[in-house]
């Protein structure tokens, strides 16, 4: 027995001695931070975390499994056409692309685990859903200096330079949504109008928006707050039919937002609602709900329906519908495209530079002051502390289009909006 | 690690569960299968020396792990650590005193939010914080106790569900402290002059210290310290009269057991567990938001505990390994996986998998694995199922074979 | 006033439907003492078999499909999982319900995926007007079904011999094995039962003023736990009873959220849980439930 004890013993103190030098271990690396950090590659470029001389890694922490499923399936699958599409003509700095897709199922753990997995192997992330999710990463993003899209568009993720939100804010939709009321809705100082919000950073971003331009125009703002659980909302429009409002605002789920319009309508309801953008999906038409949505409902945001008929959005159209044949359109293909083009715009200009370090890729990424084009409205990278863009659509529900909407009213930004002092952070 | 109960020469029951714990959790990776019985065998019945030095050995692995070892797998290991801490504490409660608690996600709530709040706007210092974090974990479950010490069964475990719905409306509504939806960044741990956090820089033997690699280490320390706590209030005569009130409570009454204290206390004690876990699971994220603590984290605690073994700390160590590792091997292994689709292709994602499995392992291990995947590993371990606590204080099974 | 009426009006409305979900715990939890977590997916599938059918065979066939097909999938979790597990408790059982339930849920959802179907009901999005306050037909039509069904199962409790069985089985099941009742069949029966109810509840859940079933249509069932809890487990007229005051106290609450803000918004949620609190630190068995025997 004790020989063995002591022959054990020895073993374990070998171990121990052996673990503790950290011999062979791949992260001995002599400090510094990220190993290869810097180093100028054979074609004098310089490169960072995730690119090679061969690839680019960009990463998706994407919801394939959760309540936005359809959203980031529709935006992965339009990244991974935008990144064949790239590499089928060359590539960008003589590199390919590399779509690494993680999916958090909108769950904070899952996403903070996938992101500490992807982060160091990567030079951008092109799609990030989930609010939640990018708030508590916030920091760490910020700190990884690491490009990122976020499929959300409240305000409080500005005010981070690694951090691009597309286009409009809630709050900026929804100033816009209420001028639109105001201007071609017959909305009148001293009118009530109601806003229907989900608890938590989508909804009460909206609310700051229709708080501010409500206050401006004289108008009095109903409030109704609800969790992404509820389903039946004759609750509410119980309480917008008794505090007499004249339109709605609506920024909740497109489930939610069935619920309301249909109840509204049935009870004699008969009054304008706007959504914004995530408060409506094409699948909605085909439910009992769909002539209600059909009559007058709205949705005002920043990127261009899929039924716009410009060059580009009909070549992506038809180039996604040939690569995945019977696969819903919705507004998730144009967003994931234009993020994915956000982030290889960033890289042609810091490829430019030879300098493809994260800095190099936010350097550039942080110099353009007009990018746009067909798939939204015109946005500027220059700051990080206000929205990109403060122009959007009003667009409308139509059974014929593709992706069930079509362009209402064009773009276009709005008196408020223009002066609006945007709450970062 | 803690002194037997007993003579060397007759093993004590509930050894074989405790014992083996930390082994089949920490040494995951490593080609011990084949020495697996007589490693299990020394670690039970074995000889102090060998015994000693294979703790010695486990504890170099885990000493050795941050070292090797990347952020992901790290953190991965932390959620896993702090998952334990929970899961010991409810394991506690419904594991060793029969009573089924829904609420177990409030508690930890409780605690990172309390630690969060007590060192940024009271500006305690953040281990005083952490420790009285857990206090005000362990206050919210004596205050819930005039419920928890009037209602029984069933009932309790559903009036549980309130903390985690009312818990949600508060985290949600009162911004002041909690921050509102967007949650409150962590402020790191402070520990004698060293810092768990990425900066200031830190190089141990060439390898870049970041905050994973330093909690990896508080982590270990509050996991250990709290399984071995567990274990002495298992073993001890506390151990025996939560048992004896989970089978029967009114024998126990009549054999003398303040049944109610008791209730209210395990109640107590299973809240601070979880305000630990809290605590830890908040330094992890380094940004505490709301959504977390839901109806779904409560619900994987019990899952984990019936997976890993009711009852026992090895169980709920073992648990919790399970079912926070499951889904992130599966994720990143996604490709090399039979069976596992690509996110988004229309088959079973990984997620879904990881859900199945999951779901799939809490009905076999009622099935066919009483006792857990510990119960799985002592019966490997050729130790008879009857010495088990579990199975002992178990009896209808048995009876019904 | 009129608002007032309106929001009671609705919060019974919803109550009824809720009041039949926390009828399906009620039978298993009197038939078994076992607390149902596997329900929301019983609904899942109920409603998901009456989405699939009813282009292909119409409403009412496709509903009698989808009472069938989760009935079938009741008797199933029970026959082959719970009647098997080899646990010490009933508590360790109702862990065993959220296994199964995580197992069903998935797959469920996956087949669901992102679409929001539409049931097929003959209701449409008609309501009625009784005076100021309207009400949708759907729901009228839920809570004349959940009475019916509650003094249906009152009177099956008290008269038939199944009924007699499962009260028996409750009571005291050794002793009831021993007078002859088949315990394995009485459970069977009420998990087959429950699992009907509940896709009657679905279907009532799923239509106007709800856009369709979904994904998230299981998270309704969590509503149910309080109303089954707050009437007393092994009550069937405390289910309505539940079901109702969780209904009016969540409706009335969210009608109310702007002179109610001082609770903080969103209280519509939180609110049956608070009642249920209260409620249980009167009557610690609910109000209608039966205090548990002690059994030396």
């Amino acid at each position: 027995m004790g020989k063995i004890g002591t022959r054990a013993g020895v073993a374990a103190l070998a171990l121990l001695s052996l673990a503790v030098t950290s011999c062979g271990s791949g992260k001995a690396t002599g400090g510094g931070g990220g190993g290869d950090a810097g180093a100028a590659n054979v074609d004098g470029v310089k490169t960072g975390p995730g690119v090679t001389a061969t690839t680019i890694t960009v990463s998706a922490l994407t919801d394939l499994t959760g309540p936005y499923a359809s959203f980031g399936k529709s935006q992965t699958q339009a990244q991974q056409l935008y990144f064949d599409q790239v590499n089928a003509g060359g590539g960008v700095c003589g590199r390919k692309y590399e779509l690494v897709v993680r999916d958090h199922g909108y769950d904070t753990q899952k996403a903070v685990a996938a992101y500490t997995e992807i982060a160091p192997k990567s030079a951008a992330i092109v799609q990030f859903i989930g609010s939640p999710m990018i708030t508590a990463l916030k920091q760490r993003i910020d700190g990884d200096k690491l490009l990122t899209i976020p499929m959300a568009w409240a305000t409080t993720l500005l005010g981070s330079r690694a951090i691009q939100v597309t286009g409009t804010t809630y709050d900026v939709d929804m100033i816009n949504a209420v001028e639109f009321l105001t201007k071609e809705k017959g909305i009148k100082s001293g009118d009530k109008i109601g806003h229907l919000y989900f608890e938590g950073d989508y909804g009460e971003s909206s609310l700051n928006g229709s708080k501010y331009a409500a206050d401006k125009l004289g108008l009095q703002i109903v409030e109704q707050k609800i969790k992404a659980t509820d389903q039946d909302m004759s609750a509410q429009v119980a309480a917008f039919k008794a505090a007499g409002v004249k339109a709605v605002l609506v920024s909740v789920g497109p489930r939610q937002t069935a619920s309301l319009v249909g109840v509204s309508l049935a009870k004699g309801m008969d009054v304008p609602f706007v959504g914004s953008n995530s408060a409506y999906a094409p699948q909605l038409l085909a439910t009992p709900a769909g002539p209600a949505l059909l009559k007058d409902f709205y949705y005002v945001s920043a990127g261009t329906p899929v039924s716009a008929q410009n060059p580009g959005m009909q070549k992506l159209v038809a180039d996604y519908q040939a690569k995945y044949p019977g696969e819903t359109l919705d507004s998730g293909v144009p967003t994931g495209w234009s993020a994915a083009m956000i982030v290889d715009e960033a890289m042609k200009k810091a490829c430019e530079a030879k300098d493809l370090t994260r800095e190099g890729v936010l350097n550039a990424h942080r110099s353009q002051s007009n990018f746009g084009g067909d798939f939204g409205t015109p946005m500027n990278f220059t700051f990080f502390d206000k929205p990109a863009s403060r122009s959007s659509y009003v667009l409308k529900p139509d059974k014929a289009a593709l992706g069930g909407a079509v362009v209402f009213r064009e773009a276009e930004v709005s008196e408020l909006a223009k002066d609006y002092p945007v709450p970062v952070g | 690690m803690s002194e037997p109960t007993s003579t060397a020469g007759t093993p004590v029951p509930e050894t074989p569960t405790a014992g083996t714990s930390i082994p089949s959790a920490s040494t995951r990776g490593k080609p011990t299968r084949g020495a697996f019985r007589p490693l299990r065998a020394a670690l039970c019945f074995g000889a102090r020396p060998l015994r000693a030095a294979l703790w010695l050995a486990v504890l170099a692995v885990a000493v050795a792990v941050p070292f090797y070892l990347e952020g992901f797998w790290l953190q991965a290991g932390l959620f896993a650590m702090s998952a334990a801490i929970g899961a010991i504490g409810i394991n506690l409660l419904t594991g060793a005193t029969g009573q089924l608690s829904l609420g177990h996600a409030f508690f930890l709530a409780v605690g990172a939010y309390s630690y969060v709040s007590l060192s940024s706007d009271l500006g305690l210092p953040t281990p005083l914080a952490a420790v009285a974090a857990v206090i005000v974990a362990g206050v919210s479950g004596g205050l819930f106790s005039p419920i928890a010490g009037r209602l029984k069964g069933a009932y309790l475990g559903i009036a549980t569900l309130a903390l985690i719905f009312v818990g949600q409306h508060i985290l949600f509504n009162a911004e002041p402290v909690t921050g509102g939806f967007n949650g409150r960044p962590v402020p790191p741990m402070e520990l004698f002059g060293l810092v768990f956090a990425d900066t200031p820089e830190l190089v141990v033997l060439n390898v870049p210290f970041g905050s994973l690699e330093r909690l990896w280490f508080l982590g270990i320390a509050l996991l250990a310290g709290a399984a071995v706590f567990a274990r002495g209030v298992l073993r001890g005569r506390p151990g025996l009269a939560m048992n004896t009130i989970r089978d029967h409570e009114i024998a126990a009454g009549v054999m003398g057991v303040p049944v109610a204290r008791y209730r209210a206390g395990v109640f107590v004690l299973s809240s601070m567990y979880g305000g630990l876990a809290g605590v830890l699971v908040a330094l992890v994220f380094q940004q505490v938001v709301p959504d977390y603590f839901g109806m779904l984290l409560s619900l994987d605690y019990l899952a984990t505990i019936v997976i890993g073994g009711l009852g026992s700390v090895a169980g709920a160590v073992v648990g919790a390994a399970f079912v926070s590792l499951l889904p992130q091997l599966l994720t990143r292994y996604s490709d090399a996986l039979p069976l596992v689709a690509e996110p988004g292709s229309g088959g079973v994602s990984p997620a879904e998998a990881a859900r199945i499995l999951y779901g799939a392992a809490v009905v076999a291990v009622v099935l066919f694995l009483p006792g857990g995947l510990v119960g799985l590993a002592t019966r490997l371990g050729r130790v008879r199922l009857k010495e088990l606590r579990w199975a002992k204080s178990a009896p209808a099974p048995a009876s019904r074979r | 006033m009129a608002v007032f009426l309106e929001l009671l009006v609705n919060g019974i409305s919803v109550g009824a439907v809720y009041a039949l979900i926390a009828l399906g715990f009620v039978v298993i939890f009197k038939a078994t003492e076992v607390v149902n977590f596997t329900h929301a997916s019983l609904l899942l599938a109920g409603g998901y078999v009456i989405a699939r059918l009813h282009p292909l065979i119409g409403f009412w066939a496709a509903l009698a499909a989808g009472i069938a097909a989760a009935a079938l999938v009741g008797a199933l979790v029970e026959f082959l999982i719970l009647r098997r597990a080899h646990v010490g408790s009933r508590g360790v059982l109702a862990i065993v319900t959220i296994g199964v339930d995580i197992l069903l849920t998935t797959e469920l959802t996956r087949r669901i995926g992102t679409e929001v179907l539409a049931l097929g009901d003959p209701w449409g999005d008609r309501v009625l007007r009784l005076g100021p306050v309207t009400v949708a037909e759907t729901r009228v039509v839920a809570l004349a079904v959940a009475a019916t069904l509650i003094v249906a199962f009152l009177l099956a409790f008290k008269f038939t011999g199944w009924g007699v069985a499962m009260r028996a089985a409750a009571e005291d099941a050794e002793t009831a094995a021993l007078m002859g009742v088949r315990l394995g069949r009485v459970s069977l029966s009420a998990w087959a039962v429950a699992g009907a109810l509940a896709a009657v509840a679905a279907m009532f859940l799923c239509v106007f003023p709800t856009p369709g079933l979904d994904r998230g249509t299981a998270a309704a069932a969590m509503k149910a736990f309080p109303a089954a809890i707050l009437g007393g487990l092994d009550s069937t007229t405390g289910a309505l009873a539940g079901g109702l005051i969780v209904g009016v106290t969540e409706t009335l609450m969210s009608g109310y959220q702007s002179e109610l803000a001082f609770l903080g918004r969103g209280i519509g949620d939180a609110a049956p849980f608070l009642v249920m609190i209260v409620i249980l630190l009167l009557r610690p068995s609910g109000l209608f439930g039966t205090k548990e025997p002690a059994r030396v």
